[in-house]
């Protein structure tokens, strides 16, 4: 008997079947996947954009024939190139860059034998481990929009995974991640403001130093020029006073001593205490946010009084340069006080003097000879000082940011050959005449200039601002900044270094248009500010900061578990509450809405109908009970069960039935 | 008799503590009638496998944001946390508050796989996925509930021996959104199957009482089956009486109906199987009833404890077959 129904079987139940991925989510996976590794694009591989795209296009294609995916040999192969590939172009597999590469590349691998959900989750966790690079690569404000937007795509896809076999179309989707997102933000938030930050890092991370621009610790002629090109914001000063004027911004970073005839380079050790300074002029109080990349060196607006009044963040050298006493790896911020007239009450220190007068033999003879001849005619140093700026402006010397190069005797060939240069050749050539002439002199590397921003309320200096000039010391006054590029360039003075950069190159970088452009710049400017102070550079101290200005006098990490207890609860709470309200949210169907209202009424006067009572049962029921209800209650309990159960329900009966029922319910209340 | 599970999994842990848990349930949920609604007392949730996984990315992606100390990478991942979190609300809620409105049992044959129908309303106004509900350890299927709407669930359990079966519980279990949480739920109804005996062809039919030898060999040899008349299609016809070729005419669905000579009928009874153990003789004489169905002849049972007068259709195998069920020897 071949055709049996039912034939014994054994007790083995049959396997689950696997849930397959329909091509819809598919696509949701492939875009989240390739979205992210177009944020990376930065700082990954040069082919790794290629290859998502080649990996995800392939994956579509091969989709529509489920037997094309490679076998176990191709894929191991794919493996090993790959690797390779990440290693040839990093020379390792560690670091961020490297990392990101290799994420990609095992991504576009596990296309190859994505299948089930579970692979397909694997990628799409890929995906995020993508974006994280993204955030640890790069945090400017502009990027966030693209940041959430990935975020959204992605937790879009794992809905599109969850939801099995017959995902709901794309916009529903699209709403209920968005909706989760929202409502995860504010724990995301109380996380992100409370949850205990680390002084430092668990374990050294590689830094990568390229990706830094900042003021050098030496100076060459090339190095302030690579420095001009960047608009990158090098300090934020926000001043108590009013603001300095223009030709008194110029801040100080580092001050170079040694020269080795191309080279300045900072002084190797210390020679003892700052020499005493008598300030005159206006007194300007300031708190600067300077960003990372100087070197050690505390930026500030020439000539700081001392050093900052947290005195745990760097200390004033013997030259006035203040130095941090950490390592400046991110952003800090610090107070001070500058005056823009200062002279000096102490004599030079003999090792001092020595140190800034001090040539390197055999170069630059040509220098040198004027440089008799000059001091020669001078009859003091201030003459000779004069004398020396006299000759560069009236000698046919051109400011510009792309000079001829210069030679081994770098001071001969741009004074007596090619008469082109910037801040830096001009300060580099300005010392060494001084020097050349008796007269102590140094080079200090700083900025010049800042762009006042409203918004924001501080005072803007970018890594263009980058400016060198020089101090010599001129006997009763003591240190005296001379800028030898305000002889070649005056503009540069009075205007932005942008202007000065126009004028020289015969085009302006920044747009200098209609008004609501520049208003427009500076909201952005602003926003991006606050943004680089308060989120991205977020760490322990602010952290503590922010607990102090909550009112708390604790500052510890008892204060920020108990606030993140009580915030957690209560996000929990609101979730559990919501929870409550939306499965029994109010019944759509008007008839149901009216018996409902019926029920309730007579609640008062009742026991609430049973589960297994039908209404007219239930109508029988307390008509029985109270006799007074009887004669509206049974025809209105007949009427419901006749509109629900009966063949027609028109709109004019329904709204009778709720008149009815509602006349009937302001009875009973009554 | 109390389900059981297989042999097979009795040592395995999980499913040990999945037995006690359950049994611990039972014991503070009390026994369950439909319609009943769940409510958030009786739903339990942990992270499914995917969900730790997730969380352990989750603490790798933590790690690597404080370590570099970069702010952003720390939101991304607090930004996550609260976003599963989320996603266990929302599993919680796919079964909070979802109507269970009837279920009940199909008879099975004994070892082979039975029929559960579970009738659910969603009185919310989102759709609840990806649930799944299963009665034993047969693959639970999946479905989901649109808003304000019912749906009727058949999933299959597994039929053990012949006799009265209970399915002691029911899970109710939903993975949704993301298949990172699975919250469950555990019912008790009181549901019994009863389990006919499985059925084995070993004899051949016994002869048909009042049909002439003639006429039955008549009918096998002349090859095509002759019929007397037709009358309407019903629900519990054989679909192989179905009037085909006059169906493909035009004609409404009708079914052949023999004219079988009054009194021509099969007894199926255990005298002639002897022989054999009680349950096989048991499987035969259900082989035998569904057989005679099959050919849409009439048959009477004849058992010591309970007789089954001649007939057939599917009122009649379903008094037979539970006849032989709950057949008890004397």
């Amino acid at each position: 008997m071949k055709d049996t129904p039912l034939t014994p079987k054994g007790a083995e139940p049959p396997p689950a079947a696997p849930r397959n991925v329909p091509i819809a989510t598919q696509r949701w996976v492939l875009a989240g996947l390739l979205c992210a590794v177009i944020l990376n694009v930065g700082h990954v591989a040069l082919w790794c954009l290629p290859l998502a795209t080649g990996a995800a296009a392939w994956r579509i294609w091969a989709a529509q024939q489920p037997s094309r995916l490679p076998g176990r040999a191709a894929r191991i192969a794919v493996v090993v190139v790959l690797t390779l590939a990440v290693l040839i172009s990093f020379r390792t597999l560690n670091g961020l860059d490297a990392g990101a590469s290799l994420l990609v590349a095992m991504a576009a691998i596990k296309l190859m034998e994505t299948q089930r959900q579970r692979d397909w989750l694997i990628v799409l966790g890929t995906a995020l481990f993508l974006l994280l690079a993204a955030c640890l690569g790069a945090q400017s404000l502009w990027l966030m929009p693209f940041y959430a937007g990935e975020l959204w795509l992605l937790s879009t896809a794992l809905y599109a995974l969850g939801a099995g076999e017959t995902p709901p179309e794309g916009r529903s989707l699209l709403r209920s991640s968005a909706r989760s997102l929202l409502l995860a933000l504010p724990l995301a938030v109380l996380l992100f403001l409370f949850f205990p930050r680390l002084p430092g890092s668990l374990w050294t991370v590689p830094k990568e130093d390229e990706a830094v621009t900042g003021l050098s610790d030496q100076m060459d002629p090339g190095s302030i020029g690579k420095l001009i090109q960047s608009d990158e914001p090098a300090l934020r000063a926000r001043f108590d006073t009013a603001l300095p004027r223009r030709e008194d911004r110029y801040w100080r970073g580092m001050v170079l001593h040694t020269f080795d005839g191309t080279t300045w380079r900072r002084a190797q050790r210390n020679f003892g205490e700052p020499l005493a300074l008598e300030f005159a002029g206006p007194d300007y109080r300031y708190q600067i946010i300077l960003e990372p990349g100087t070197h050690g060196a505390l930026v500030a607006l020439d000539m700081p009084h001392g050093a900052p009044s947290d005195t745990s963040l760097g200390f004033r050298n013997f030259d006035d340069q203040l130095i941090a006493s950490k390592p400046t790896d991110s952003a800090i911020s610090y107070r001070l006080e500058s005056s823009p007239r200062h002279r000096n009450t102490d004599a030079l220190p003999l090792p001092v003097r020595r140190l800034d007068l001090a040539l390197p033999r055999d170069r630059n003879p040509r220098s040198i000879e004027l440089a008799h001849q000059l001091r020669a005619a001078a009859h003091d140093d201030h003459a000779y000082v004069q004398a020396v700026l006299d000759y560069l402006q009236n000698n046919g010397f051109e400011y510009t940011l792309t000079p001829a190069t210069l030679g081994a005797n770098s001071i001969d060939d741009l004074l007596f050959d090619t008469h082109q240069g910037f801040c830096g050749h001009y300060a580099s050539a300005f010392a060494t005449l001084m020097r050349a002439g008796g007269v102590p002199a140094h080079v200090v590397t700083g900025y010049l200039g800042g762009e006042w921003n409203r918004i924001g309320g501080y005072l803007l200096v970018r890594q263009s601002n980058a400016h060198a000039w020089t101090e010599v010391w001129l006997d009763g006054v003591g240190w005296t900044r001379v800028d030898p590029t305000a002889v070649i360039a005056p503009d540069k003075l009075h205007n932005d270094m942008d202007d000065a950069v126009a004028a020289a190159d015969g085009s302006g970088r920044r747009a200098h248009g209609a008004p609501w452009i520049a208003a427009t710049v500076q909201v952005w400017q602003a926003m991006n500010s606050w943004w680089q102070d308060q989120i991205v550079n977020f760490n322990m101290e602010r952290q503590l900061d922010l607990l102090g200005s909550l009112g708390l006098r604790d500052r510890d990490y008892e204060a920020l578990v108990g606030i993140l207890a009580a915030g957690g609860t209560l996000w929990l709470s609101l979730l559990a509450w919501r929870g409550r309200q939306s499965p029994q949210g109010k019944p759509r169907d008007p008839l149901t809405q009216a018996w409902r209202i019926l029920e309730r009424a007579l609640k008062r006067v009742a026991s609430p109908r049973a589960p297994h009572e039908g209404p007219i049962a239930y109508g029988e029921r307390i008509a029985g009970e109270s006799p007074g209800l009887a004669a509206t209650l049974r025809p209105l309990a007949r009427q419901y069960a006749q509109l629900r159960y009966g063949a027609t329900c028109t709109t004019s009966d329904l709204q009778r039935f709720e008149r009815a029922v509602r006349l009937f319910a302001a009875r009973i209340r009554r | 008799m109390s389900l059981s599970a297989p042999s097979r999994s009795r040592f395995k842990p999980r499913a040990r503590l999945e037995r006690a848990v359950s049994a611990w349930a039972r014991s503070r949920q009390g026994e369950d009638h439909a319609p009943l609604t769940l409510q958030s007392r009786r739903i339990y949730i942990l992270p499914t496998r995917a969900g730790l996984v997730a969380f352990l990315l989750l603490f790798v992606m933590f790690l690597a944001g404080l370590n570099y100390q970069n702010s952003l990478a720390l939101l991304l991942c607090f930004q996550l946390v609260g976003f599963a979190l989320v996603t266990m609300y929302e599993c919680h809620g796919s079964l909070n508050g979802l109507t269970i409105s009837s279920a009940q049992v199909e008879s099975a044959f004994a070892h082979g796989h039975g029929e559960l129908q579970v009738g659910f309303y969603n009185a919310g106004s989102t759709t609840r996925r990806s649930l799944r509900v299963r009665a034993t350890e047969v693959a639970p299927k999946f479905f989901e509930v649109a808003p304000h709407s019912a749906c009727l669930v058949s999933v299959r359990y597994q039929a053990l021996s012949r006799g009265r079966q209970r399915i002691d519980r029911l899970q109710i279990s939903s993975d949704a959104p993301l298949g990172l949480f699975r919250a469950w739920t555990w019912l008790h109804m009181p549901l019994e199957a009863l389990i006919y005996p499985a059925p084995i062809r070993q004899r051949p039919l016994p002869p048909a009482v009042g049909l002439t030898q003639h006429s039955e060999r008549e009918r096998r040899l002349s090859g095509e089956e002759e019929w007397a008349w037709l009358r309407p299609y019903r629900d519990s016809d054989p679909l192989r009486r179905v009037a085909w070729k006059a169906y493909a005419r035009g004609a409404p669905l009708m079914v052949a109906h023999y004219d079988a000579p009054a009194g021509a009928q099969r007894v199926l009874g255990l005298d002639t199987l002897h022989d054999l153990p009680l349950e096989r003789a048991l499987s035969q004489i259900a082989d035998w009833v569904l057989e005679c169905e099959r050919r849409g002849e009439s048959y009477a049972l004849d058992l010591k404890q309970g007789s089954v007068a001649a007939g057939h259709g599917l009122a009649q195998r379903r008094h037979c077959l539970e006849a032989l069920a709950l057949y008890e020897p004397a």
